[in-house]
């Protein structure tokens, strides 16, 4: 079921070309199905790694900038365990505590689209 | 003949509840661990123990468990965890090789092995000391502790700091009349050891139907009733998960008629409190919840019949009044030794903390953001119900504090009520027989 060499190219970081820089298309990603794997094609097994970003891999699946601020606040351990609390309610205690929970914490909470359950929730 | 028309009139006194703070109507479950309550007491307690620990050792530095360092002398605040070889572990019922565990549990769980670990939330340490003993210590308190760290990795204690008494709220004691407050607790409807003759006699007495005038005078300077748990015992055999017949079923509710029989002719003349206790129909974990009105038809109507939370704590003419219907004490008998039960209650005002056995082996509500046994006022009165024998004691504080520490024994089985006189914080014990030798 592996892939050939032919494919590889698509799946591993290459090494940027032109000397200028900036960002080059990524190479082409289509992997031409060999006659030799048993897959026939199929892509089941052995799906496509997402390539973008310059031939880099995206392991980030639905995790940005914000949810990694966030997920910061759930893992110091001055606030307290953050098992079993909505991350509102964890950043309320904190303030009426005393200990001063950074602000940025409270508008990223209050506005955008961010996961209001923390990082562990629903998984232990 | 000239019939005497004057009557008597029941002395009046002012009532504050601060019972919200022990109630769990607003509380939310999401999952949440123990570990919550355990961080918001070690936090609150920790803070204050900062505040004092410059007065006790100043120039020390202060430092967390993983901040110490072999051979400096150092500071350190977190919360105490007692290692008991004999106490009940759930696991010893999965391990492969079944050692002499007894059957009948110890009423003691200590034992001359059991050691002290100092945890925070960057680590814990095992502590070596000899002014540090673990007779005295439970798991949960929280406390201040100099000294240093040794080559095998233990902390060794030079020296101990605990909360302390809170500050008290000073009231002046002179200028008042004599107003007295009942206390009993233990009444046991529907036991076998319960004689409903004894709490009538009581009722009685406090309603002013016993004795002659100066009898009655005295009756009416008592302004408050204060009945600290297990009213009701209810036979462990009906509650075996079968169906009852009519005849159980009245069997079952029976103590709780009478109980409410009795509690309409208190209710009818003058304020009372009931708190639930161990062996009452409310939730098994502390904060235990109000018993339900519905159980008390008749007495319910009256205002001046209140259902509170055990703990309880409560303000009459400004005078604070704190207490349990005697679980956080139990608990600590059987994790700890102490002289008497009044030395039990003395180390809970000590440590500002009414139950630090909860949650470790006391049920207790998993609170995300407080801990509601934390003590911030001193009380004036401080109250256990349902232990073996009456006792009581003044307590003077450091900073002035006058706490007068009560235990109430258990009705059903001594007879004995307790009666605070406000003006001066005196105690004494009423006792009803019904025998005649």
């Amino acid at each position: 079921m592996a892939t050939t060499s032919k494919n590889l190219k698509g799946i591993y970081r290459q090494k940027k070309n032109n000397a200028t820089g900036g960002i080059t298309k990524s190479k082409s990603t289509k992997k031409a199905s060999p006659k030799e794997a048993a897959t026939f094609g199929s892509d089941i097994t052995q799906p496509p790694a997402l390539v973008s970003h310059g031939g880099a891999l995206d392991l980030k699946d639905d995790f940005d900038e914000e949810e990694q601020v966030l997920r910061q606040f759930d893992m110091s351990m001055e606030y307290g365990p953050c098992l079993g609390m909505t991350r509102m309610a964890r950043w309320e205690r904190a303030q009426r505590l005393g200990l001063n929970p950074p602000k940025q914490i409270e508008h990223l909470l209050k506005g955008g689209k961010v996961k209001l359950d923390s990082l562990f929730d629903g998984r232990i | 003949m000239e019939v005497d028309s004057q009557k008597l009139q029941r002395k009046q006194s002012t009532y504050l509840s601060f019972d919200e703070n022990f109630e769990i109507q607003k509380e939310v479950y999401r999952g949440q661990q123990y570990s919550q309550i355990y961080f918001a007491r070690l936090h609150m307690m920790r803070t204050l123990l900062y505040s004092l620990v410059p007065n006790w050792k100043p120039h020390v530095p202060v430092c967390k468990v993983l901040g110490l360092e072999l051979g400096k002398v150092c500071i350190v605040v977190g919360t105490l965890y007692k290692h008991m070889k004999l106490k009940p572990c759930i696991l010893d019922e999965y391990s492969k090789e079944r050692s002499a565990t007894p059957l009948v549990k110890p009423h003691n769980f200590m034992h001359q092995d059991d050691y002290l670990v100092l945890e925070d939330e960057s680590g814990r340490v095992k502590l070596s000391s000899a002014i540090l003993s673990p007779s005295v210590y439970v798991t949960g308190v929280v406390v201040a502790l100099l000294g240093k760290e040794t080559s095998a990795g233990d902390f060794f204690v030079e020296d101990v700091l605990e909360a302390g008494l809170p500050p008290q709220i000073e009231q002046p004691l002179k200028s008042r009349e004599d107003k007295y407050v009942v206390f009993v607790s233990g009444l046991g409807f529907g036991s076998s050891s319960a004689n409903p003759l004894q709490f009538q006699l009581l009722v009685d007495h406090i309603t002013g139907h016993l004795g002659d005038e100066e009898e009655q005078g005295l009756a009416a300077e008592i302004v408050h009733l204060v009945i600290a748990g297990n009213s009701i015992e209810i036979s462990r055999g009906l509650l075996n998960g079968q169906n009852l017949d009519s005849k159980d079923q009245s069997r079952l509710s029976d103590p709780i008629k009478g109980l409410d029989i009795l509690l309409t002719q208190v209710a009818a003349s003058l304020p009372l409190d009931i708190m639930p206790g161990s062996n009452d129909p409310a939730n098994f974990s502390l904060p235990q919840q109000p018993l339900n009105r519905c159980l008390f038809p008749g007495s319910a109507i009256y205002n001046t019949f209140r259902s509170c939370t055990n703990p309880h704590c409560f303000e009459i003419d400004n005078i604070r009044f704190l207490g349990t219907s005697g679980q956080n004490i139990d608990d600590l008998t059987k994790y700890s030794e102490a002289k008497d039960k009044l030395e039990f209650l003395e180390r809970t005002l000590r440590w500002r903390h009414l139950a630090p056995t909860a949650p470790n082996t006391l049920g207790c509500y998993p609170f995300t953001d407080r801990d509601p046994f934390l003590i911030d006022s001193c009380p004036h009165v401080y109250f256990v119900g349902n232990q073996e024998k009456y006792e009581t004691r003044l307590l003077k504080g450091s900073e002035g504090q006058l706490v007068r520490l009560i235990c109430i024994p258990r009705f059903s089985e001594t007879g004995v009520a307790v009666v605070l006189n406000m003006r001066n914080l005196e105690c004494h014990a009423l006792t009803f027989g019904t025998q005649f030798s």
